[in-house]
């Protein structure tokens, strides 16, 4: 039992030629031989250079042989499963199947006046029970659908996002870092039967692996517990202003998370994360929903299924609208198809409006709608001599014959289309009498309605629930003695 | 100073020509002009560059680029200034870094760029610094403002741990606070006692030009 995602039926787009492909391979491969990576972690670089790595203590730099590079690849798992909490929620990773999760905001939006604050508990709550309604929201990101909630310190927020949402949600999630709180997440988890995936090798690009991302990292492989590799190459700010650059570059950070990973722990399940995108010249902020992020994604997702390695694509959907708007839809579904139609094996969608700084239920239940048409376009068209339909055009002739009342239709109507959930689709007449809503109104209908009806497939059990609240204690305690809960 | 010369530096930070650079402002010194002098044409060429950033008509590249041209002459005046005993006029020192945890500095880098640009001293202490260097900073510098950037939302939460630790040593009254970073929110900044948040390297040097008087006051 696994959640199903999409299949794309037909080949990846290729944005690269083979050529292309090859070059910054081999780029990548340089940037790790003779540039290398500074790692700021001494048991990291005791065991790189058992391993046959150059490795520099005074300057924390490393090079990494070929050869060492080309074995971490092979040895990281193609396809992979990812539990969750029930076994129908679990991730099957990798091949030809495209995901979608839930991506993050610090605040929750206002619809009114589209501005932002940290959400209370119980709209907490609520945005998880839609995610967990919504079919085609597949897992959640780190620390979504907020970044906490009112009341709870900084130091406690991710423990207990963690704990919303395993208590009202069966579906998998990533888990995030800080604070020393691994521990505390990764027992919860398992308290709750499920795996965590934790982006712990988090690279500070340019080409630097801090000494906490490393740890985070060899944590998570001491837990058993799927590790991503991170990195958050800005063109023409820590990465090359050229996409070929970036992309050779951003490579090399993922690779050298990969190598250390695979040393640590051989053939652990990795997932490649990245946050790539580019900079707005004027303000220095991120440039999201730029056409060159979809670009990269598209020649990323290309050349990591030359690696081997399943990968998600981050940043793609990201809009610099702080609105549910025209720019906000274009620029979302414009990378959202490129990547499923580029080969992502996940997709950070559902609920994330600017950035990483803004979430609403509202935009994730409209995000199903978009998810459902991108996955149905990947699914691509069944060609048989049933859907031909050879004989049944012949038996329909010309006018006055028609479609609308064959078992035919009534069959493939409902597969070959999708009906969006949320979309005006009325005519002009039928669209005034009922009151001109448009898709956010419809939105927040549906989300009434989930509110109203769903609720979690399978609770936590008491035993589960006991154990988690002694974990939250436990961290507490921790916190409180470093100071961190004032 | 000579008005040939200083036209020509002018266009030469202008363009970004860090080898004109260097001839003229040694030309300068060559000929006896005070350093302080020359130092003025190159840090209003800087702020003509910040100025058409906020105007949206110039981009960070060439502020950065900018910034690394007047550098090279800047090394050689400083020499001079330092050697005859002279200082120069500032608006005020800022003690500035990525909060510890995080490595992440370029957006520390533009604000500090335009804080230099716009007459400030910067004391720069780079990335990944822990609440204890902050406070020997704020000791020894004696700064007008602290400034602490984080990217991460992970990292974000280390700007109340040295606020309170400025507390502690007794300093926090003495200068202002400035916050920034993706991954700060002003909510965030008032909540953690912070004096000021802005999103851009532009508004946080308005922001720091705002607090100094308020701080010398």
């Amino acid at each position: 039992m696994s959640r199903t995602g999409f299949k794309r039926r037909f080949p990846p787009l290729e944005i690269l030629s083979r050529e292309d492909v090859e070059q910054i391979k081999q780029a990548t491969l340089d940037i790790l031989k003779e540039t290398g990576v500074r790692i700021e972690h001494k048991g990291a670089l005791d065991l790189l250079k058992q391993n046959d790595c150059l490795v520099n203590y005074d300057n924390f730099r490393v090079r990494m042989p070929e050869g060492l590079v080309q074995e971490a690849l092979r040895r990281c798992p193609s396809t992979f499963r990812l539990k969750a909490r029930d076994p129908k929620d679990d991730l099957v990773i990798g091949g030809n199947t495209v995901y979608f999760n839930a991506a993050p905001g610090m605040g929750i939006v206002d619809l009114d006046t589209w501005g932002y604050r940290t959400p209370k508990q119980k709209e907490y709550q609520d945005a998880v029970t839609v995610l967990d309604a919504l079919p085609y929201v597949d897992w959640f990101s780190c620390y979504t659908p907020y970044f906490g909630y009112e009341g709870v310190t900084e130091a406690m927020k991710m423990t207990m996002g963690l704990v919303q949402n395993l208590t009202y949600s069966t579906k998998f999630g990533a888990v995030g870092f800080a604070n020393y709180n691994w521990d505390f997440n990764f027992r919860i988890a398992q308290a709750a039967g499920a795996e965590v995936l934790c982006p712990a090798l988090m690279v500070s690009s340019p080409l630097t692996l801090s000494e906490f991302a490393v740890e985070a990292a060899f944590r998570t492989l001491d837990y058993g517990m799927p590790c991503g590799v991170d990195t958050g190459s800005v063109f023409g700010a820590t990465a090359p202003a050229t996409l070929a650059g970036a992309l050779a570059e951003f490579n090399a950070e993922l690779i050298a998370g990969i190598v250390l990973i695979q040393l640590k722990k051989p053939y652990s399940r990795v997932m490649v994360f990245g946050f790539p995108h580019a900079q707005n010249m004027s303000t220095g902020s991120p440039y999201f929903g730029n056409i060159a992020n979809a670009m990269f994604n598209a020649a990323e997702n290309q050349i990591w299924r030359d690696y081997g390695v399943p990968l998600r694509n981050t940043a793609s959907c990201y809009t610099s609208s702080k609105r549910i708007d025209f720019q906000n839809g274009m620029e979302r579904s414009l990378a959202a198809i490129i990547s499923a139609l580029s080969g992502a094996h996940t997709i950070n969608l559902h609920g994330g409006v600017y950035g990483e700084l803004t979430h609403t239920p509202i935009q994730a239940i409209l995000d199903d709608d978009l998810a459902g048409m991108v996955g149905r376009f990947i699914q691509g068209i069944e060609v048989t001599d049933e859907t031909v339909a050879l004989d049944l055009i012949h038996s329909v002739g010309p006018v006055p014959g028609h479609f609308l009342d064959t078992d035919h239709t009534f069959k493939w109507w409902k597969k070959e289309q999708f009906i969006q959930q949320c979309a005006d689709t009325l005519t002009y007449p039928e669209w005034e009498r009922a009151g001109k809503a448009d898709c956010i109104a419809h939105a927040k209908n549906k989300m009434q309605k989930i509110l109203a009806n769903h609720t979690v497939s399978t609770k936590l059990t008491s035993a589960q629930e006991a154990e988690i609240e002694t974990i939250v204690r436990e961290a507490e305690t921790f916190y409180g003695k470093r100071g961190d809960l004032d | 100073m000579d008005e040939i010369l200083a036209k020509n530096l002018r266009e030469s930070v202008l363009k970004f020509d860090r080898q004109n650079v260097k001839r003229l402002v040694q030309e300068s010194l060559d000929k006896g002009i005070p350093p302080l002098e020359t130092a003025d044409v190159l840090t209003n060429a800087i702020r003509e560059i910040g100025d058409g950033l906020s105007r949206g008509e110039m981009f960070l590249p060439d502020l950065m680029l900018g910034a690394k041209t007047v550098s090279v002459g800047m090394e050689l005046l400083e020499q001079e200034i330092s050697r005859i005993g002279q200082k120069r006029k500032t608006l005020g020192t800022v003690v500035i870094g990525t909060v510890f945890g995080d490595l992440h500095d370029l957006g520390k880098n533009m604000v500090k760029t335009l804080l230099v640009a716009n007459g400030f001293e910067v004391v720069d202490l780079g990335v990944n610094v822990g609440h204890s260097r902050f406070v020997e900073a704020a000791n020894k510098a004696k700064p007008a403002i602290l400034a602490m950037s984080a990217l991460l939302t992970t990292t974000v939460a280390e700007m109340r741990k040295v606020i309170r630790s400025l507390e502690e040593a007794g300093l926090r009254q003495r200068l202002k606070i400035m916050v920034g970073g993706a991954a700060v929110t002003k909510e965030f900044a008032k909540d953690i006692g912070a004096d000021g948040y802005e999103p851009t390297a532009v508004l946080a040097v308005e922001l720091a030009k705002s607090l100094v008087p308020a701080q010398t006051e």
